[in-house]
């Protein structure tokens, strides 16, 4: 599968709501050292419901500067949540649904 | 920014979001001469349609892509895979601002058009085959 294939697809849950849109997807660098990344595990989906534009990166840490983008991008994405690989049931075209009683993360790292 | 009353995942290792921090990056060679970019990623151990079990292992990178991918961007649509170039993930040195790789760029695939043109047409041109004196 190549990452276009998931990337601003639909998410759904169990019982088929709408719950928003993969804005990212979250890889983790495993059993290397940081700078080489021999191994790369794929963790989850980062969801947003209102939006299917980028965090820009606000998402990474507690940044809020500049105050006006940072509000910005706390209004277009608020309610995202970060979803582990491990509660995807499937992936089609256009489609991401997730299991019953999925864990919601925050999307902070 | 986001909501804090979530639980923050356990990560133990160096998180990397695609969106973020490797689409779109330029792909440096061991020397530092650039590449390409990178269009696309491609994931190994899932198939699309496919139902996941939830005990599977995770999916990892396979390989990074490239490839001819300005008009789909304008007008909607993705190439076919078989027009995107693949540099193996194992090849990949260094994630920074730009992607390092351990190879030369000559052993790639991705920059067979600059090989070409390099040969084909700026080799012709008189005078191109030296450096100016």
């Amino acid at each position: 599968m190549i990452l276009s294939d998931v990337l601003k697809n639909d998410v759904f849950d169990a019982d088929g709501s709408r719950l928003g849109r993969v804005i990212d997807v979250r890889f983790e660098i495993v059993g290397a050292a940081k700078s080489a990344p021999a191994k790369t595990i794929l963790r989850g989906l980062v969801v947003s419901p209102r939006s299917g534009s980028s965090f820009l990166g606000y998402e990474r840490n507690e940044v809020n500067a500049p105050f006006l983008i940072a509000w910005l991008l706390n209004r277009r994405h608020r309610g995202a949540f970060f979803v582990e690989w491990s509660e995807v049931s499937s992936i089609d075209r256009g489609t991401v649904a997730l299991r019953r009683n999925f864990t919601r993360y925050s999307v902070l790292t | 920014m986001t909501d804090e009353t979530l639980p923050k995942p356990n990560y133990t290792g160096r998180v990397v979001d695609a969106q973020l921090q490797l689409l779109d990056r330029q792909v440096l060679d061991d020397t530092g001469k650039p590449v390409c970019v990178v269009d696309d990623i491609e994931v190994a151990g899932i198939e699309l349609g496919q139902r996941m079990l939830r005990d599977a292992p995770a999916p990892t990178i396979d390989a990074l892509l490239s490839g001819p991918v300005f008009l789909t961007r304008v007008f909607g649509g993705r190439p076919p895979t078989s027009r995107l170039f693949r540099i193996p993930w194992a090849k990949v040195r260094n994630l920074g601002t730009a992607i390092e790789l351990s190879v030369g760029s000559e052993s790639l695939d991705a920059s067979w058009t600059e090989r070409w043109t390099r040969d084909h047409v700026i080799g012709r041109i008189p005078g191109a085959r030296h450096d100016p004196e």
